[in-house]
């Protein structure tokens, strides 16, 4: 047997699991329940309460992949170096709550802020009053950057320290100070793992689902649950179809930022998908 | 990297300190709570193994624990076979093909979850497929393989492409090399690979969510429903277990493989 | 000593990867117990015509045989021929003996002439031994791998090919990634390995040097053709083209005329040679080697020059001497300053006379018969 055939369960599953139902959303996003043509679904989304959750989603997700950016790059940078010693248990410890249930993350995320949570119980017994902190735009992207830091972290890490050492000793042979040395040559080396990291905590975060209603008592609502509304809470005869169309925009909004992104990288050093 | 002063290697030292608070706070907070004998979030008043015992008398959790356990094993198993038998299909290929084959494990990884887990939910309904746990497993071995594939694949092409022909050269037939040489070369990947696979099987919720029902409910469903209901202090004490358990079972797998390079 | 059976024997072999022509026409044939060097540039079709011999390639055309029989489809596990790879291809996953016993370890006790699963462990240790004392590695058993150096995985790579007792062995470039000293022990080690195990051995280089120092036989190949076999010193003294002239050793080409046999005319000069059935004002490449050039007075010199400028080289001094258009390279074991005007004279035996060929076109000739001239 040819070893090539050896892919062959590969593709057929992911033909069947992966390809053939995007193409039912695109059949659904563009008929009406009876199956005819209509482009009357997208309609739906120029609808002001529909397109601001557009917006929030976009912005939102924006906030928490700069807050990653900015967490994410220095924490790779230190856990990267040469000469510190306890990187490897850090760099499991920062990637282990990636393993931990992202909805029991929130959960746990829920109950450190909640009115009458863990905070606000500190913030008494230290005389200062209670805050709000559920409900706001804030709690979603705390909640979101709690959720998607790893994922910042991890690529860029591992574009770092893949990274020759020697050209950060060409760099300082060549008259670099520390500074110039992170500028010029860290920085522009690692863009392949900045724009994986972007992406992949860009992509889940506009589209998270859950964490928004749990980190908001369901007040703000995003891109995520409102699909997950319209498919299963409402009664609305071509929910199936605007649903698809919705998620149908999601994808394409997505890809558009990926293919985007892409070309910062075309080679995809970064480190893949995750 | 760049050689670091004191001053810079303190502000590092305090960076970490922050960030590992930031990371494990709330989740240290869950583990203690769990242990509180009070239903409250702000006061201690006690503690307490009550919520612990709660657990294991509730059915309901004692059956998504099983469901989720379940689904993630048999979806870890089938999709690292199916992954690794892709990854040195595809390798022996030329690349055209393996681009356009490729590029199929991007688009799980690219689309977002949640329309994933819709468009599963469309395929099924309209094929009349009850949702339920195989709706679930198959989901989630299509959302594993390609984890699976990229963990397979990086070894497979840093691999010395003699070492195959080495194996035929001292006597091997092709099947045995593949067993003999290939497939140890490559168990770092595949180890990692199922590890992901698992992991993310685990993780997941939206998918799960989309592509099953209440009657079969995993953990995440679980906490999801209950979340609504108000607090719960026994899925504190599910989450600590949960926690626990994961911490130990990588602690063992960091000792044999270096989790970073996932 | 090299035995006069044909071992192996390659007729028109030809080898395409898509579009382009690796291999063409190449005919060789390889007898027993020869230290055989492929020789030749990178991209020469050298390796690819080593992995065809090895089974990991098939020709596109042509035959390969061994003892006379058709091996084109034959897997590389089925043929008595074993491998030492570029890289040495060593499994990582495995430690120093269990990758010198892996070939053994698949043949099944009565293939290796005892009976029961103990006496085969117990003789596959003896013959691993053995071999690590051939590649003089031994106590290093339980190493890992990881652990060996280069030139220490490269004897393993020699020690796991040998053990299984080929009657080829191939060798790509084996000692490509040692350095210079290493690489010079290690000629003279192979070459004795291969003495005492009385095995031919077939070896892929680019360095004429190293062919030079180990083969009975080189051929030379270029653009996928193979441009003269032949013993190292005739390749040397005896290029057949000015290609073949060039990669073996420095040489100084330059363009003469032939104008009756017996005497061609360069750099306007008329010279005596050895050469003859070109016709007449036939235009030809003419090859001297610099150490064939002699430094004389200025005016008995055959040709003058000016010195530009002055090498010492060890062994001797590299000048190169400007005389016309031209600058020849003379290699001489005495000094001449630089600017001095000096005489230069080349006896005719040592002007060699090459047609004028494009590589693809060179018949390649293997001849032979008076090998040991």
């Amino acid at each position: 047997m040819k070893r090539s055939w050896y892919a062959t369960p590969y593709a057929l599953w992911m033909l069947l699991f992966a390809v053939v139902p995007l193409l039912f959303v695109c059949w659904y996003a563009f008929t009406t329940p009876e199956g005819a043509f209509t482009l009357s679904n997208f309609q739906e989304f120029v609808k002001p309460r529909y397109l601001g959750v557009i917006v929030r989603s976009l912005k939102l997700a924006v906030y928490c992949t700069v807050l990653c950016l900015l967490i994410g790059y220095p924490t790779a940078y230190f856990l990267a170096g040469r000469d510190f010693n306890h990187a490897q248990s850090l760099v499991v410890l920062i990637l282990l709550p990636m393993w931990m249930n992202l909805l029991l993350r929130t959960y746990a995320m829920m109950t450190l802020l909640d009115d009458n949570g863990v905070l606000n119980a500190a913030l008494t017994a230290l005389g200062l009053g209670k805050i709000t902190v559920i409900g706001t735009e804030g709690a979603v992207v705390l909640g979101l950057v709690y959720n998607y830091l790893p994922f910042m972290v991890l690529p860029i890490y591992t574009v770092l320290k893949k990274m020759d050492y020697s050209v950060i000793e060409a760099a300082e042979d060549l008259g670099c100070n520390p500074i110039r040395v992170i500028t010029r040559v860290v920085i522009p080396m690692s863009v392949p793992g900045i724009v994986s990291g972007i992406t992949m905590v860009f992509m889940p975060a506009v589209t998270s689902f859950a964490i928004s209603t749990l980190l908001s008592n369901g007040k703000i609502r995003l891109a995520g649950d409102l699909i997950d509304y319209i498919f299963n809470q409402s009664s609305n005869p071509t929910r199936w179809n605007i649903g698809s169309s919705f998620s149908l925009i999601m994808l394409v909004l997505i890809l558009i930022s990926i293919g985007f992104l892409r070309k910062v990288d075309p080679d995809n050093e970064g480190g893949g998908m995750w | 990297m760049v050689k670091n002063t004191r001053a810079a290697k303190t502000f590092r030292t305090v960076w970490m300190a922050v960030l590992m608070l930031f990371l494990y706070a709330p989740i240290l907070i869950m583990i203690a709570l769990s242990f509180n004998a009070s239903v409250s979030r702000s006061q201690w008043t006690g503690f307490t193994l009550d919520w612990y015992v709660k657990l294991f008398n509730d059915p309901a959790i004692l059956g998504a624990l099983k469901t989720t356990i379940e689904v993630a094993v048999i979806a870890t198993i089938i999709s690292t076979v199916i992954g690794t038998l892709g990854a040195i299909g595809m390798h022996s290929m030329g690349s055209g093909m393996t681009n356009v084959l490729i590029n199929v494990s991007y688009l799980p990884m690219t689309t977002p979850d949640i329309v994933t887990g819709v468009s599963l939910m469309l395929m099924y309904l309209f094929c009349h497929v009850p949702l339920g746990k195989w709706t679930m497993i198959f989901a989630h071995i299509a959302f594993d393989i390609p984890y699976v594939l990229f963990s397979v694949m990086p070894k497979l092409r840093q691999m010395n492409p003699n070492l195959y022909e080495a194996a035929l050269d001292l006597g091997c037939k092709p099947l045995q090399a593949l067993w003999k040489v290939i497939i140890p070369e490559i168990t770092p990947g595949i180890f990692t690979g199922a590890l992901l696979a698992f992991t993310m099987s685990l993780d997941d919720f939206v998918i799960s969510y989309f592509t099953s029902s209440d009657m079969y409910p995993n953990l995440s469903r679980i906490v999801y429903s209950s979340t609504k209901l108000g607090v719960k202090p026994t899925m504190y004490a599910l989450s600590t277990l949960m926690f626990i358990t994961i911490l130990i079972l990588l602690v063992l797998v960091n000792r044999r493989t270096k989790l970073e390079n996932l | 000593m090299v035995q006069d059976t044909r071992l192996i024997e390659l007729k028109g072999v030809c080898k395409n990867f898509g579009d382009t022509q690796v291999l063409r026409d190449v005919d060789l044939y390889i007898r027993k117990c020869e230290f055989i060097t492929l020789l030749g540039p990178s991209g020469c079709g050298k390796t690819t015509l080593l992995r065809i011999i090895g089974g990991f390639e098939m020709p596109s055309s042509g035959e390969v045989l061994f003892e006379g029989k058709d091996m084109t489809g034959i897997p590389p596990y089925k043929r008595r021929i074993n491998t030492v790879f570029q890289k040495y291809a060593l499994f990582g996953h495995l430690n120093v003996f269990d990758n010198i016993a892996f070939g053994l370890n698949l043949k099944t006790p009565e293939q290796m002439g005892v009976k029961t699963k103990k006496e085969k462990k117990e003789e596959i240790a003896r013959r691993v031994h053995r071999m690590l004392k051939l590649v003089k590695m031994e106590g290093y058993e339980k190493r890992s791998i990881d652990a060996l150096s280069g030139g220490q995985q490269q004897r393993i790579a020699i020690a796991r090919a040998l053990v299984n007792e080929p009657e080829v062995l191939l060798l790509d470039e084996p000692l490509g990634a040692l350095d210079l000293k290493l690489r010079k022990e290690m000629q003279l080690e192979l070459k004795a390995m291969q003495q005492q195990l009385g095995i031919t051995f077939i070896y892929v280089t680019h360095d004429q040097e190293e062919a030079l120092t180990m083969s009975d036989t080189i051929a030379v190949i270029n653009g996928g053709r193979i441009q003269q076999i032949d013993n190292p010193k005739r390749i040397y003294d005896e290029p057949v083209n000015a290609f073949v002239a060039d990669f073996i050793g420095e040489s100084n080409i330059v363009d003469g005329v032939m104008l009756e046999d017996d005497l061609v005319k360069f750099s306007g000069v008329e010279f005596q040679c050895v050469d003859e059935g070109f016709d007449t004002n036939e235009p030809v490449d003419v090859v001297i080697r610099p150490e064939d050039i002699m430094i004389v007075g200025e005016d008995v010199g055959m040709l003058t020059g000016t010195v530009q400028s002055v090498i010492f080289k060890g062994v001797h001094y590299e000048m190169m001497v400007e005389s016309g258009e031209r600058t020849w390279k003379v290699h001489s074991t005495t000094m001449q300053p630089v600017g001095t005007s000096v005489g230069m004279t080349i006896v005719p035996y040592n002007i060699h006379i090459m047609r004028k060929a494009t590589t693809a076109d060179a018949v390649p000739v293997q001849d032979k018969t008076n090998k040991e001239a």
